[in-house]
């Protein structure tokens, strides 16, 4: 099908952050247009390009901006979800700090859309880079009237707010980052009222993830028919695929959706020193496992989720031979105990548990019995949790027993560093193939 | 007449019965003879762990599972002076044996296995008060290797260590710390 | 099935139809599951769900299945619609199992403490692992520890391992009690409740978080061990700590008080009470007089029989001839402040008594004799909580009436209070009202009161402390009527409002009868079984005329009642009064300084060792009965029977039916009631540099007389502070963290200084804090100048 780079395509120009390469390609063009359609108008053409959230969820985008009740009186907040930290997810990092220009004109057109006036781009912590690029590019847009009061003489006025989080992954979740952002606690509201009835300070607001809001002015700039032309029905348009873990070449490949993983692996230059592939993620730990079977399944919301995943962040992990199924799930539930908020029980309690049992069959000295119990223990968590994060807490180990139930049975009697040394394993591994 | 057959069996009865073995004990004479079976409810005992520190916690489970309201416990906290592993200990331990029908429900019930019965059986007395037994009369007596409360935990030891057995006898420091607390009150 | 709740309120509401476990209901729109579930006889198991606290679904306890939606939803947290079909656990697996394995994870941290543990036996966490638990652990890693117990303040401790983390109590502090002083650390399975380094849980209302906690992990000092629920019997009481009137339970063992919780009273205290009324009760055991006690003729205090004591009381007070007088504390109850008014009139013939051993005023009795005794008509709790303005005039709410604080919280959070106060600066209470503060110096709160735009239909509120300020009640009587604004009187003590209804004072007789009013005296005569002339038509005298009085030789005997000196407008005076009167009789429970002057003294039976009633703020009666019956403790108004039976009258108050159907027989009085006071406010006259008006109100907690022998409790209490404002302050070349002394003729008191924004000219100090103790070391009233200085170390 092809790579179509719309956001990656000046990515490697010199200083293709800066404000003048991006509007030495048309940049800024779409927010001029976009002052000059009616708020309702913008929303109605992202609205029939059919755009879905690319923060993992899938929301289609322009239905969301529709859902902010008009002339309430309130004010509306625009909040952008720059807080990637889903192990695995690479795609608004480097996006944000190559071109951060897309991020901000898509702010300043959502925030005109949704009539916001004040916007906030929180950015996970851990990134200063990028966060600096940000804000970089914020402030280059003030200097030029494209932010602030009455951009481009259309009386619309939009201040954005760069806002760094302390590095809690919870803060991901929409209602959490707004907590954080109110300066407390970051964790998850109740639902509802939603955001678009009660977000920030108690008023309507957007929560879109970065990404999604960087693809809307090439939209507004092309039309809805151009980005329809790309993708599937159900899931049209482009996206960021940050393919990483065993290939040659790890990296950001924009294509559009629909593309099937075989096809962007051999655009990283397929698995590294030519070993087998084991089994892949397509977006983020918190989306169950595929195996090489699944390799050419177009990559798009509807076609996932029908193979029992989902596209998540579009972030695909690849792994090889040498990785431990054990060890990596292992791994990831320590990623999500560490990173349960401690809000709801089945989540603080259960990754908990699940952690402590799983380290046993680290070190070989799980019990067969005990395989059943971390299959209960994620039942128990999975729809009984306050967020999404129980959720993804409670995939990756049923996900693994779906394909990979013999090796966890062989770590109830060797510890999973003798049957797959980690120094094999490592990325950039020299050693042979088993 | 026709009585005297009947006396001379009943008479021979009576001679027979001479050279049969008696079943008459010796009460209190040989009593030692006639120990009692090995799971008699006798009177009751309050354990020690093996250093020394009781194993009552005061958690007043026996007098809530006591039928016959005989047991009276108040619980208090081990911050001043440590007389158990843990936060709270057996401040007053008091039996009534007059009210107690030794049906055994408190030591079912004791958490700690503090509170177990011994094979003591006399439990008879001329004064009521003389009946009903404190908490210094029903504590087991120090075996050799404890030390006597209060005095704190072995060191680098937690409560829970107590209950996993992993004490075995009490600890120099703490035999050191009973003389030191010794000194000091003789020295007031 | 129907389900409304008390209120009538329901019945305009909108009803849907739902249907819970195949029970088709109708319910007022908003019911949220749980508690439609709940009238239903269905208890569907919760941890983080509180009545009165905003829903969270953080336990997940309460997961229920509900027709049409994919996931099992917590109950908690989501109302009825039309139409709804949930099943709860009786009916559905989906709900049971999710219940149950949320239970087991709350279970796999939790240690094994119950038989140690204070909750044990009433613990939430335990009775529902009972029923949604399983009888084996398949947890075998292992547990999360915490060094136990963390003191989150002197009175309150923690135990993190027994938390289950429903954040009731950092909901309670930060949504009801507005002192966010404990809130959630860390995150995931290390997330634990938590202090700020050096800022401990000193809130007033902290005892509330131990009894809403579900499981073990807040503890109080105080109970700490002390015993376990099956001991204890339980009986509801009402506080005898304020003017507030909540409802108690009284938990006591072998004839000891144990524990005060609070008793859930929707009129009045909710679910809450303060923690002076749930923890101060060790002076119940502090010196208590058990004798009665008599002067031999040595001049040495002597045990005495009951006969024999009440025969000499009796003979002491015949002796006297009238030329008597009755002082009463504010802290007894209606029915023992009955039986002194009674005694006074019908036994003493006297009208000289006073229950207000307090600052107060001519002018005070006016405005309680005409606008609050007997009225029928005053503010409740309930119209606070609706309310869009409350003015408050000499009244601190949070140190001078917790639960009015946290009702007006309530209404301020609802949206719809505004509160204004005339005070002299915003305090930390105020602060937490959202209160808007009219800076006011001491002596002029009248005229400010009138000077400032009332809305109709407000409420003023006005403190006790009024009374030192001349004018000030008149004024507050007169803006009221103006604005067509109720005005409610917040006394601080239990029994003032039912001392002021019982009579116990110079001008009124019961039921708000004006003495001089000669129909009144015949009605209560009636009732008394005497005769008209009985009753002395003049006022008496009020309670500094009798010192005053006493003082100079013209009165041969006292009785003092349920007093302290230390409380009294002048100590001094007070003492001096006493050393001049022949005759002294002291009833009460506690030893004090005024007992060894008695001639004869009469031990009486505190709270628990009785029954009786309160009238609180609102005038609303709150009877309580008896919790501990074996000391044989008689009431006042036992023993003033004894000694009317000793002076050959028949009292007829042996029990507390008696004192009660008398009450009721008296009825309610529809003449007319004393004049409403008109006096004229006193300018505040020029001062020098160096002079200051005092200002000065109680804390709730201090060293006040029935706060003794809590020594947990005393730790909570606000550090002693004298406030000045930044111009006052730099006028004496004062800066914070100086010692500042204040001083008058009679003595000194030094503290540290805090300077804050506030009122220039005039100096805050606590009224009787450990460091301040206004009356005994000064003799001053709020409004008085006083001197300051430089204070040295």
């Amino acid at each position: 099908m092809g790579l179509t780079p719309v956001l990656t395509a000046h990515w490697d120009e010199p200083k293709s952050f800066d404000i003048e390469n991006y509007q030495k390609h048309a940049g800024y063009v779409a927010l001029t247009n976009s002052l000059k359609m009616t708020p309702d108008e913008v929303i109605g053409v992202v609205k029939d390009s059919g755009l879905r959230g690319r923060g993992g969820a899938g929301f289609p985008t322009g239905l969301k901006w529709s859902f902010v009740p008009q002339n309430d009186g309130k004010p509306h907040y625009l909040v952008v979800n720059a807080d990637e930290s889903e192990p695995g997810a690479c795609k608004d990092i480097p996006l944000m700090l190559a071109n951060p220009h897309s991020l901000v004109e898509g702010v300043a057109i959502a925030a005109y859309a949704i009539r916001a006036n004040h916007a906030f781009i929180y950015i996970r912590g851990e990134v200063p880079h990028a966060i600096r690029r940000v804000m970089n590019a914020v402030e280059q847009a003030y200097a030029q009237g494209l932010l602030g009061k009455n951009i481009k003489n259309s009386g619309f006025d939009l201040d954005v707010v760069v806002h760094t989080g302390a590095g809690a992954y919870i803060c991901g979740e929409e209602t959490a980052l707004l907590d954080s952002l109110e300066g407390r606690r970051g964790q998850p509201r109740l639902k509802p009222p939603f955001p678009a009835v009660a977000g920030l300070y108690a008023s309507p607001t957007v929560v879109n993830n970065a990404e999604t809001l960087a693809s809307v002015p090439s939209i507004i700039l092309n039309g809805a028919d151009w980005f329809k032309s790309m993708g599937t029905e159900k899931s049209p348009g482009f996206k960021l695929f940050a393919v990483s873990g065993h290939v040659k070449r790890p990296g950001i490949y924009e294509a559009a959706l629909g593309t099937p993983m075989s096809e962007l692996l051999d655009y990283a230059g397929g698995m590294k020193q030519g070993r087998d592939l084991k089994f892949w993620i397509p977006g983020g730990s918190s989306v169950p496992m595929l195996t090489p079977e699944h390799i050419d399944i177009p990559m798009t919301y509807e076609d996932l989720a029908a193979a029992g995943t989902m596209l998540g962040t579009g972030t695909p992990m690849m792994f090889d031979k040498t990785t431990s199924v054990v060890k990596a799930v292992s791994r990831w539930l320590e990623f999500y105990k560490h990173e349960s908020c401690g809000k709801c029980t089945p989540c603080r309690e259960g990754t908990y548990w699940i952690t402590g049992v799983l380290e046993k069959f680290e070190h070989g000295v799980g019990k067969e019995h005990e395989l059943e119990l971390i299959n209960d223990i994620c039942g128990q968590i999975a729809g009984r949790s306050f967020c999404a994060l129980g959720d993804a807490a409670a995939t990756p180990f049923p996900g693994a027993m779906k394909y990979f139930a013999s090796e966890f049975e062989e770590a109830t009697r060797k510890p999973v560093d003798v049957s797959f040394p980690p120094e094999r394993t490592k990325i950039f591994s020299t050693v042979g193939v088993m | 007449m026709a009585e005297i057959p009947q006396m001379m069996r009943a008479f021979g009865t009576t001679f027979l019965s001479m050279f049969r073995k008696v079943t008459t004990e010796q009460y209190p004479e040989q009593k030692d003879q006639f120990p009692p079976q090995a799971r008699f409810h006798g009177r009751h005992q309050l354990n020690r762990h093996p250093d020394g520190l009781e194993k009552c916690v005061g958690c007043e489970l026996c007098a809530w599972a006591c039928p016959a309201d005989a047991i009276y416990v108040e619980g208090a906290s081990n911050d001043e002076e440590r007389f158990s592993p843990g936060e709270r200990y057996g401040r007053v331990y008091q039996i009534n044996y007059l009210r107690c029908i030794g049906c055994g429900l408190c030591i079912e019930a004791c958490p700690t296995r503090a509170l177990t019965m011994t094979n003591e059986y006399e439990l008879a007395d001329n004064s009521r008060t003389k009946l009903i037994y404190e908490k210094d009369d029903l504590l087991a007596p120090l075996q050799p290797g404890m030390a006597q409360p209060p005095h704190s935990m072995i060191d680098d030891f937690v409560a829970q260590d107590y209950y996993d057995g992993k004490v075995k006898a009490a600890s120099a420091e703490q035999f050191a710390e009973i003389e030191i607390l010794k000194q000091k009150k003789a020295q007031d | 099935m129907t389900l409304t709740s008390d209120n009538k309120a329901t019945n305009t509401q909108e009803l849907i139809t739902a249907t819970i476990d195949g029970i088709q209901m109708q319910v007022p729109k908003g019911t949220l599951i749980i508690r439609a579930a709940e009238k239903m006889g269905t208890f569907v198991p919760r941890f983080c769900d509180h009545p009165s606290l905003a829903p969270v679904a953080a336990c997940r306890m309460c997961l229920v299945e509900i027709e049409g939606m994919p996931k099992p939803q917590p109950s908690c947290a989501i109302p009825l619609t039309e139409g709804m079909v949930v099943k709860t656990q009786m009916t559905s697996k989906v709900a049971e199992d999710a219940q149950a394995g949320v239970m087991e994870f709350l279970l796999i941290n939790h240690p094994l403490d119950c038989p140690v543990c204070d909750k044990g036996g009433e613990c939430p966490l335990q009775n529902q692992a009972m029923t949604a638990g399983r009888t084996e652990s398949r947890f075998e890693i292992e547990k999360r520890t915490f060094p136990k117990p963390l003191e989150l303040s002197t009175e309150i401790l923690l135990d993190r391992e027994r938390c289950v983390e429903c954040a009731r109590c950092t909901r309670f502090s930060e949504e009801i009690a507005g002192d966010p002083f404990i809130e959630l650390l860390e995150r995931g399975a290390k997330q634990q409740v938590g202090i700020a380094t050096d800022e401990p849980f000193n809130s007033y209302f902290s005892g509330n978080t131990v009894q809403i906690c579900p499981v073990g992990a807040l503890t109080s000092s105080a109970y700490r061990f002390r015993s376990r629920p099956f001991d204890l019997v339980s009986v509801k009481t009402t506080c005898e700590h304020c003017a507030a009137g909540c409802s108690l339970r009284t938990d006591y063992r072998r004839e000891t008080v144990m524990r005060r919780l609070a008793w859930e009273d929707p009129e009045v205290n909710e679910d809450w009470n303060c923690d002076k009324g749930r923890f101060a009760f060790g002076y119940l055991k502090t010196n208590r007089l058990t004798q009665p006690k008599v002067r031999n003729l040595d001049g040495n205090q002597i045990d005495a029989l009951w006969p024999d004591a009440v025969d000499i009381a009796a003979a002491g007070l015949a002796n006297a001839q009238g030329k008597v007088a009755v002082l009463l504390g504010g802290r007894l109850t209606l029915e023992d402040a009955y039986a002194y008014s009674k005694f006074a009139r019908v036994a003493l013939g006297t009208n000289n008594i006073d229950f207000r051993n307090r600052d107060h005023s001519e002018e005070e009795q006016q405005f309680l004799g005409s606008a609050v005794a007997g009225n029928h008509n005053s503010v409740t709790y309930k119209e606070l909580e609706n309310a869009q303005n409350v003015i408050l005039v000499s009244f601190e709410p949070e140190e001078e009436s917790p639960i009015i604080f946290l009702r007006l919280r309530k209404a301020m959070q609802k949206g719809n209070l505004k509160v204004t106060a005339i005070a002299p600066y915003l305090s930390k209470g105020l602060e937490k009202l959202n209160a808007e503060v009219v800076a006011t110096k001491p002596g002029e709160e009248g005229k400010v009161l009138s000077g400032i735009d009332i809305v109709e239909n407000s409420i003023i509120l006005i403190g006790e402390r009024a009374a030192a300020i001349p004018g000030l009640l008149s004024v507050a009587l007169e803006v009221s009527n103006k604005t067509q604004s109720k005005i409610s009187w917040i006394p601080r003590r239990a029994g003032e409002r039912g001392a002021l209804e019982a009579g116990a004072l110079p001008a009124l007789l019961p039921g708000a009868r004006p003495v001089a009013d000669a129909s009144a005296r015949s009605e209560v005569a009636k009732v008394w079984g005497v005769s008209n002339s009985k009753i002395p038509s003049e006022p008496g005298l009020d309670h500094s005329q009798i010192i005053k009085a006493a003082i100079n030789g013209e009165l041969k005997a006292l009785i003092i009642a349920g007093l302290d000196v230390l409380d009294a407008p002048d100590p001094k005076l007070f003492s001096e009064a006493i050393n001049a009167v022949d005759f002294v009789i002291t009833i009460g429970v506690q030893e004090n300084s005024l007992t060894r002057y008695a001639n004869v003294s009469l031990p009486v039976a505190p709270v628990t060792e009785k029954s009786g009633t309160f009238i609180n703020w609102e005038g609303r009666p709150r009877p309580f009965g008896k919790a501990i019956g074996s000391t044989n403790a008689l009431t006042d108004a036992r023993v003033l029977s004894m000694i009317a039976e000793s002076m050959d009258l028949d009292f007829g108050l042996q029990i507390i039916e008696d004192l009660r159907m008398e009450l009721s027989e008296l009825g309610i009085w529809n003449g007319s009631k004393l004049e409403k006071p008109q006096f004229e406010s006193k300018e505040i006259v020029d001062f020098k540099n160096d002079n200051v008006i005092l200002s000065t109100w109680h804390q709730l907690l201090d060293e006040g007389a029935m706060q003794v022998g809590e020594e947990h409790l005393a730790g909570t209490q606000k550090s002693s502070v004298a406030y000045l404002s930044e111009e006052t302050a730099k006028q004496n070349n004062l800066t914070t963290g100086d010692l500042v002394t204040v001083l008058n003729t009679r003595g000194s008191i030094t503290l540290p200084l805090e300077i804050i924004e506030m009122v220039n000219k005039v100096i805050w100090i606590p009224f009787n804090s450990k460091d301040s103790k206004v009356k005994q070391s000064l003799g001053a009233k709020e409004g008085d100048i006083m001197l300051i200085e430089k204070g040295k170390v």
